[in-house]
């Protein structure tokens, strides 16, 4: 098992340095320049400008700035942001603990919906339960989130006169308030999340149902809820764990969109700021930083699957 | 006394037409496809069908509700949402077919190939494949999308295409892979190499025909996706622009001011993606059922 883990952490590692030479030479191949971007209007003399490139390291050859970038890299040093000269670590630090907390929160709502309801569908299958929930799992895999979000603004506007806050309440400081905050804006993008989810707990249920066990439970005379809660229901979880780890990358993906949507600033909102303002340094740290908690996350769910399925073993 | 045999009565199965098979036994998808096709039509046909020009200003209109003129109003610069909509259907329909015909196309290629050589090959595509996998699909077409910038051919931004078809590829890549990997080891294979065959002659003559199935599975299915992901480019101001109609263009900008107002310059345009990717989704769906319910998106 140890083995095994150490094995795939290893085989991480290409995959990353492959992520950052893709995204470094990816971004150097854009017109433009950042320098030039960031001075536009104004009326700057070329020498400024060419001045401002030096200071950035931009005028030196691709690969001396590659390697430049991924020294510092490996110590742990994500360079400064082109556009605030903070460190890129520090941009990115003071938005995650937003961006990972409707993250979770709309994980934690996406399995609440989506467990009860997928089981509900397996076990009554072809009644109007079923296409009842199967309606909203289509519903949810077609919506996108930004729309969902508008459209719950909406609804809070006219019936609550609720506008999206302009500032952000960390959840330390008051949990109620950071909770009514950032409740729909998980709700927003957890819908398709449990959308997925659903589908899968209900063909897993269904799959379960038709095991040995789960007769001779019947046989033996347990009662059905139990049969339902204790073989089915645990046994059917598994595959679940699965698409909901996958899903998260596609949470990652709606956030970019739907925190724009309600005004959050976080890692989402952060990345289309940097791409559209040619931040290249900044957008680097943001893909990479993205890449590994994928590719971690990954690690995480067949790990996890091990650790409930004591029949899976790795090598 | 010898007794006749009784005849047998014995029907010859008709063979019926592929498309209508798949209607009869796939009536949901047949009904996606139906909608498809009537957006497809709408859009190909829009100067005809939309009852106003989608750029026609009028400003003694702005803002105007649902109504007999306006079916579904008009946005903040008077324009006719209605046939925004249907000319905003050509954005999404062309930018999603091309984009999933692209991304599909390229991975499909790539995953052939690589299943056909196995070895040192086989081992290097995935490991580029692994690392265009660890992006989600968003961040990597806002990525290429900011690198490319626009590219105009016949109305259509073909790096918008470009940005979204290449996440794309490597998902395809490893499914085609794996349907290639088993057809790699039959005799035929085997059969044509002994024969001396070139392997571009192996590949495109006797592999990529049987990976057809797969290959439209994931076309049907990517194209949902690209219309959501075109949707959503747009609507963060990177994908197309005005006066361009798109869906998710329409939902952007002027849209949020006027929640109360207008309401409807948000609803509509929203009910269109989620009523085309709902029906790819249907299609899509169904077509894997029939043609290959084992494989695995």
């Amino acid at each position: 098992m140890l083995r095994y883990l150490l094995n795939r952490i290893l085989l991480m590692i290409p995959t990353l340095i492959g992520v950052a030479v893709l995204v470094f030479f990816l971004l150097r191949l854009a017109p433009g320049d950042p320098v030039q971007m960031m001075m536009e209007g104004a009326n700057v003399p070329q020498e400024v400008i060419q001045a401002e490139r030096a200071r950035l390291g931009l005028d030196q050859p691709l690969h001396i700035q590659f390697v430049k970038w991924f020294g510092a890299l490996l110590r742990g040093d994500f360079g400064v942001s082109l556009w605030t000269g903070r460190p890129v670590l520090h941009e990115i630090g003071i938005r995650l603990e937003l961006s990972l907390q409707v993250a979770i929160m709309a994980t934690i709502l996406a399995v609440i919906i989506a467990v009860p309801l997928g089981t509900l569908s397996a076990i009554f299958k072809d009644t109007w339960i079923d296409h009842v929930v199967r309606i909203i799992s289509i519903a949810g895999l077609a919506v996108p989130s930004f729309w969902l979000g508008m459209i719950i603004i909406l609804l809070l506007l006219t019936y609550f006169s609720w506008i999206p806050p302009l500032t952000f309440t960390p959840f330390f400081q008051d949990p109620l308030k950071n909770l009514s905050q950032l409740i729909w804006p998980a709700l927003a993008v957890g819908y398709r999340y449990s959308a997925v989810a659903m589908r899968m707990m209900r063909s897993s249920v269904l799959e379960v149902l038709q095991e040995d066990y789960v007769r001779t439970a019947r046989a033996k005379g347990v009662y059905e809820r139990l049969v339902v809660a204790r073989h089915a229901m645990r046994n059917a979880l598994l595959p679940v764990v699965t698409v909901v780890g996958l899903e998260f990358a596609f949470l990652i993906g709606g956030l970019v969109v739907t925190e724009q949507v309600f005004n959050l600033n976080g890692i989402g909102k952060l990345f289309v700021q940097a791409v559209s303002r040619g931040d290249y340094t900044l957008i680097q740290g943001l893909v990479l930083l993205v890449a590994v908690f994928f590719v971690g996350v990954n690690l995480a769910i067949d790990m996890l699957y091990a650790a409930l399925d004591p029949r899976i073993r790795y090598r | 006394m010898s007794v006749a045999a009784p005849a047998i009565p014995y029907k010859i199965p008709k063979r019926r037409h592929p498309v209508l098979l798949f209607i009869v036994q796939q009536p949901l998808g047949a009904a996606g496809l139906a909608f498809i096709v009537l957006m497809a039509v709408c859009a190909i046909f829009a100067p005809w069908v939309a009852p106003y020009d989608p750029l026609a200003v009028d400003y003694g209109a702005m803002l105007a509700a649902p109504s007999a003129e306006h079916w579904l109003g008009t946005d903040s610069f008077g324009r006719d949402v209605l046939s925004r909509i249907i000319y905003g259907a050509r954005t999404a329909l062309a930018v999603g077919f091309l984009a999933s015909l692209l991304g599909s196309t390229i991975g499909a290629v790539i995953g052939v190939v690589s299943a056909y050589f196995g070895g040192k090959t086989d081992l290097i595509v995935q490991r580029i494949m692994d690392v265009l996998l660890s992006f989600p699909i968003i961040i990597l077409a806002i990525t290429v999308v900011a690198v490319l910038g626009k590219n105009l051919v016949i109305g259509i931004d073909v790096n918008l295409v470009i940005a979204i078809g290449l996440p794309m590829v490597p998902k395809v890549a490893r499914v085609v892979r794996s349907s290639a990997l088993a057809i790699r080891e039959l005799p035929y294979i085997d059969a044509a190499r002994t024969a001396g065959f070139s392997h571009r002659r192996i590949i495109f003559r006797h592999m990529v025909p049987n990976v057809v199935a797969p290959y439209l599975i994931m076309v049907t299915a990517f194209v949902a996706q690209a219309i959501l992901a075109e949707a959503s480019l747009s609507f963060l101001g990177l994908g197309v622009t005005e006066p361009t109609a798109s869906w998710g263009l329409m939902l952007s900008g002027a849209a949020a001011d006027f929640y109360q107002q207008a309401p409807w310059m948000i609803v509509f345009p929203g009910i269109a993606i989620s009523l085309a990717v709902f029906a790819f989704n249907l299609f899509g769906d169904s077509l894997r059922d029939w043609l290959d319910p084992k494989i695995k998106l």
